[in-house]
């Protein structure tokens, strides 16, 4: 499953890609996450909860590990979750570019490999479910950057 | 211990009950609680209609309800169709057209052809596709349950005896 | 007009009383009424129940397998990874060793109980968990941790076998499994002398058998008795009882294997030893309680075996008469991650390819491939179809390079009715030449052309118009015809066992398994025949090893071919036992007696007679002497065994509708033609068909397993893998013609796979002639409507309007 997509913050470039390392922001903004921590510089590990259509509510033990970190331009995600439904792994990359105006734009790709009954029984919703959650996820992490750059204002 | 709930049900005319998890579906409590293992599961989805049961007279498929859901009602199951040892029209009517092979999906036809035969006694062709369209058989082919509606709905317009000899026209024509 | 089928006439029985009638089937009231016993409705007091962690990857090295929070769940009794089956563990056994066919090249590499170093497939099962109940073994397995790390998957047939590729058997040089190549005159010789050549890519994707019925197994020890009893979906069950036996160490009569009623087959439940197949019964005894397990779909869309993915790089050479010079193949075959069946999938493609016609000069060379997929054992048709499809596909395009009808050029490739024994000087599944035993191929044609209404279809310029147009569109309509042999009815053997007992009722017992095909009927019809009783008067045992101890099972199209020759022989046996007893007793001469109305009647007085069941009590006195060299009972067993296939024929013909727009096909009209030699039951054999035809449907138009490029199955549901329902199959028409095989007593040919095998390319050329679009051709199956609209795009921008 290939998802890639543009998106466009209110905020500068530093702030955004603090956000985006940030596993309490993470945890927050990503739908289904329940537990998101930083075990070490670079690697964190967690537990989301996913519904794919008639497969529901499937735990995924996560681990992403941030590879070739460019602060603050650019950084790729290795990306390996397993549980009862079965796995999802691969890779992600990030690209944040300053707009003019203080804004700051974030290019995203992602290349996963979905496995078990979610890719056997769910496979024909899990494109929609993974941009509902992508969007759904963008939406909030906007805002949680709006309010940060605002709090510290 | 999962928590358990008391189910009440009347099963073909009898009352049955049981104390069941919250998921049990209804067609394992129907199978393996009450021993009705007429009714077969084929997909647990849905969607092969083998598990089809009554529900105060309705088509339901037992695999897509809980055991729970059926409190207080009425369950028929293939079980309860014959009168004794006389077969319902229905199934004669599948005897009679060799509407059924390995018989594992019949049950399910059976139960769904009930009320839609109640309320369509006098189907067109297409009526009888498109009833028999939400059910999955591999091994007839469909032709001779076709058949078979039809000869079912006429039994049950006259008053044909349930059971009579087959005529050897369902094989085809023959050339020798 | 009705076409003479017997021409050849060896003998074969003719119609008697109950043979050759359509008599309602006798096993019919306990499936209408809920009696029949499935395996799911096996209840064994004290049982456990089984659920299997499958491998969620494709390809993947397992390191370790954590089952200690599984073993803590509650109503988890105990937990199994491969490790702990000890000696036990083993690859399940090469059931087909390949034929004896020069310069073959063969891997075998068969399923294990549990995955143990590598998973080779996404379903494969790596651990088992017993609980009380389904529902906690299902809670536990999903505690279990597989520590896999996931290998590159092998899934694109060329890939496969290119340098480099990753390994689905780490000890092979390459994934290549076999490798035969088969020949009859010289193709390249040959080619040069043809008017015209014709070279295609085709393809035949994956499809599911999808019996309604899942698998299952329900194991019971008795450690008193020392004696195991194994409830299984099988079709094989004698098989599976002596390899069962054979693997656990017991004697072959301390294990009893019973295929009660069986919700369809199709192939996938033939002797696989499939891991649960193997694994359910060592927990039985290693627990000491009884275990079941019952497949629910996902785990038959992963763990049931599959057939079907072929490519065929195919030519053929023709003279400008439409004459077939030769035909060359070259073909790979997807078996997915084992090889357990040899090569009968492929050497049936390669063989079926020849169909009815003359082929002089044939080249085939078949590739056999592993792949991280589910393994490819026989379905319904079993390779067969990919031929068929092959041939009929590129006669049709030279047909219409040379403009010559497709009826004609088919009818000019026949082998003429003067011509069988006909050696096709090729090796057959059956380890025998490729011989067609009996046949008249162009009277089924020419009545198929008859009754689809072929002549006046050509000469009315608006057949292909779907008058009125349905609402906002256009439909275009197409005919198609095609013809196939079939081999079926191969040996080795099977037997019966036939008695009449004091009660006067008959006994019948035979080997093979039955599922759905009307076994009891048409065996008790056979035995009926010959006894003088009704078919109801006969009770029939199927599928039990304790009631009869030899035998194979039920696959291709034979249970009627050999095990019905072997009840009819055992049928016979007995009748002169009677016959000879009760002359004794009418004292007549035993020409004088005949059987009839459940007794024995002197023929020339019918009122001197004396009933079978009495005949029975008196064959087994309790005093006196029963005389030297005569058995007790009216009892005898027989066995069958052909020297080779017997070989069905037919013509299958349709009229499709097509929109040109949404690239919709329904089916609108489907005929059958076909010779399966004498008929027993001339209802169960339109069964079959019908049901054969709608499996042919599904495969054209809807049934694809759609693998990713990593090995996962994307479509394991009856919610994305279509079968064809009541509104996708039309009524189909049947008609029969009758060429007695002269290879068994009954005159008989197999007919279980017919309707499912040259479906897909009557509908092929139903839809290419439906549409009438230059450089539009269908060489693949199935075609379903994205795949058609693609191919209607692709034509029409090659060709401007």
């Amino acid at each position: 499953m290939r998802l890639e997509g543009e998106h466009v913050f209110d905020a500068p470039r530093e702030a955004v890609w603090e956000a985006l390392l940030d596993p309490a922001v993470l945890a927050r903004v990503l739908p289904g996450t329940e537990r998101l921590e930083r075990v070490e510089e670079g690697l964190y590990r967690g537990l989301m909860k996913v519904a794919v259509g008639p497969v529901s509510a499937g735990g995924y033990d996560v681990t992403v590990r941030i590879v070739d970190p460019v602060r603050p331009e650019s950084y790729r995600m290795e990306i390996d979750g397993r549980g009862g439904l079965g796995f999802a792994r691969g890779t992600a990359e990030v690209r944040l570019s300053e707009e003019g105006s203080g804004q700051t734009r974030m290019h995203y790709s992602s290349d996963l490999q979905i496995g078990g009954k979610v890719a056997g029984i769910g496979q024909r919703l899990v494109d929609n479910v993974a941009k509902t959650m992508t969007a759904r996820g963008l939406d909030a992490l906007a805002a949680e950057i709006r309010a940060r750059v605002e709090g510290g204002e | 211990m999962p928590e358990r709930l008391p189910v009440r049900v009347t099963v073909n005319g009898s009352p049955r009950e049981g104390e069941v998890e919250p998921r049990l579906l209804l067609s394992d409590f129907l199978r393996h609680e009450l021993g009705l293992t007429g009714t077969h599961v084929g997909c647990e989805h849905g969607v092969c209609g083998a598990c089809t049961v009554l529900l105060d007279g309705a088509a339901v498929r037992s695999c897509l309800l809980f055991a729970v859901q059926v409190e207080g009602r009425a369950v028929t199951t293939v079980e309860g169709l014959a009168d004794g040892e006389t077969l319902h029209p229905i199934q004669a009517a599948f005897r009679e057209s060799h509407a059924l092979q390995c018989g594992f999906c019949t049950p399910g036809f059976l139960m769904t052809l009930v009320p839609f035969l109640a309320e369509n006694p006098d189907p067109s062709d297409d009526e009888i596709r498109d009833a028999l369209g939400g059910l999955l058989c591999r091994c007839t082919g469909y032709h001779n349950i076709a058949l078979a509606v039809r000869r079912a709905a006429e039994a049950m317009a006259g008053d044909r005896p349930a059971e009579r000899p087959v005529p050897a026209t369902n094989g085809g024509s023959r050339a020798r | 007009m009705r076409a003479d089928g017997s021409a050849s006439g060896n003998g074969g029985a003719r119609a008697g009383r109950v043979f050759g009638r359509g008599v309602a089937r006798v096993e019919d009231r306990a499936l209408l009424t809920g009696q029949a016993l499935f395996v799911d409705d096996v209840q064994v007091p004290g049982c456990l129940h089984a659920a299997f962690v499958r491998s969620d990857f494709a390809h993947a090295r397992i390191r370790g397998v954590d089952l200690d929070a599984a073993r803590a769940a509650p109503g988890v009794v105990a937990a199994f990874a491969a490790g702990d089956l000890g000696d036990y563990w083993k690859p399940g056994p090469l059931l087909v060793p390949p034929p004896p066919i020069e310069r073959l090249e063969f891997h075998a590499r068969t399923q294990v109980p549990l995955a143990k170093d590598k998973a080779r497939h996404a379903g494969e099962p790596v651990a088992v968990i017993v609980a009380e109940s389904r529902y906690a073994a299902e809670d536990a397995a999903e505690l279990v941790y597989v520590d896999a790390e996931p290998l590159d998957a092998v899934v694109d047939l060329e890939a496969a076998l290119a340098p480099g590729a990753p390994l689905v058997h780490d000890d092979l040089p390459s994934n290549l499994a076999a490798r035969v190549v088969q020949s009859r005159g010289d193709y390249a010789a040959a080619v040069g002398g043809a008017d015209l050549v014709i070279a295609r890519r085709l393809l035949y994707d994956r499809g599911a058998g999808a019996a309604i019925e899942n698998r299952g197994v329900v194991a019971s020890w008795d450690p008193r008795a020392g004696e195991l009893t194994v409830w299984d979906t099988t079709q094989a069950p004698i098989p599976i009882r002596n390899g069962l036996a054979a693997m656990l160490g017991l004697s072959e009569s301390k294990v009893r294997v019973v295929a009660p009623f069986i919700g369809g087959g199709f192939g996938p439940k033939i002797m696989m030893f499939y891991p649960e197949e193997v694994v359910i019964p060592w927990l039985a005894i290693r627990l000491g309680r009884p275990v079941k397990w019952i497949e629910d779909r996902r785990e038959n869309f992963h763990g049931t075996t599959q057939e079907r993915l072929q490519i065929h790089d195919a030519e053929i050479a023709v003279a400008a008469d439409g004459r077939i010079v030769g035909v060359k193949d070259a073909f790979l075959h997807d078996t997915g991650a084992y090889d357990p069946y040899g090569l009968t999938v492929p050497i049936n493609s390669q063989c079926t390819l020849l169909g009815p016609y003359d082929v002089p000069n044939y080249h085939s060379e078949m590739r056999v491939v592993f792949t991280n997929k589910t393994i490819v054992t026989p379905v319904r048709g079993a390779g067969r179809q990919h031929g068929v499809f092959v041939i009929e596909r590129l006669l049709d395009l030279a047909a219409r390079e040379l403009g010559i009808d497709r009826v004609e050029i088919r009818r000019r490739n026949y082998l003429p009715p003067d011509s069988f024994p006909h050696d096709n000087n090729i090796i057959y599944q059956d380890f025998a030449p490729l011989v067609y035993d009996s046949g008249n191929y162009r009277p089924a044609l020419e009545l198929a052309a008859e009754l689809i209404g072929w002549g006046d279809f050509m000469a009315d310029p608006s057949a292909r118009d779907v008058d009125p147009p349905p609402e906002g569109g256009v439909r275009r309509r197409g005919i198609g015809i095609v013809s196939y042999v079939e081999g079926t009815g191969i040996g080795p053997y099977e037997g019966a066992r036939v008695s009449i007992e004091p009660s006067g009722r008959v006994r019948l017992a035979t080997g093979v398994g039955t599922q759905g095909q009307g076994h009891f009927t048409s065996f008790a019809q056979i035995v009926a025949e010959q006894l003088g009783v009704d078919a109801d008067d006969v009770d029939v045992s199927t599928g039990d090893t304790r009631e009869f101890h030899w035998g194979t099972g039920t696959f291709a199209s034979r249970g009627t071919v050999v095990a019905g020759s072997a009840c009819h022989q055992a049928g016979v046996k007995v009748r002169e036992k009677a016959i000879a007893l009760a002359a004794r007793i009418l004292e007549v001469e035993p020409a004088a007696v005949e059987l009839g109305g459940g007794g024995a009647y002197v023929r020339e007085d019918p009122s001197k007679s004396i009933g079978l069941g009495e005949l029975a009590a008196r064959a087994n006195p309790l005093r006196g002497a029963v005389r030297s060299g005569v058995e007790p009972g009216l009892e005898a067993t027989a066995y069958f065994g052909p020297d080779r296939g017997s070989t069905a024929s037919g013509v299958h013909a349709c009229v499709v509708e097509v929109d040109p727009e949404t690239a919709e096909v329904r089916v609108v009209r489907y005929l059958v033609v076909h010779d399966c030699g004498t008929i027993v039951n001339p209802a169960i054999v339109g069964g079959q068909i019908h049901g054969g035809v709608a499996m042919g449907i599904g495969n054209a138009l809807f049934e694809k397993l759609h693998y990713d490029e990593n090995g996962q199955l994307l479509n394991a549901s009856f919610m994305d893998y279509l079968l064809p329902t009541a509104t996708d199959v039309p009524p189909i028409e049947t008609a029969h013609i009758e060429t007695p095989s002269p290879l068994n007593p009954l005159g008989v040919k197999g007919v279980g796979e017919a309707g499912a095998i040259p479906t897909g390319a009557a509908i092929a050329q139903a839809i290419e002639d439906a549409l009438g679009i230059p450089g539009l051709e269908i060489l693949e199956i199935p075609i379903p409507p994205d795949r058609l609209w693609a191919l209607i795009e692709a034509a029409r921008a090659e060709v401007p309007a």
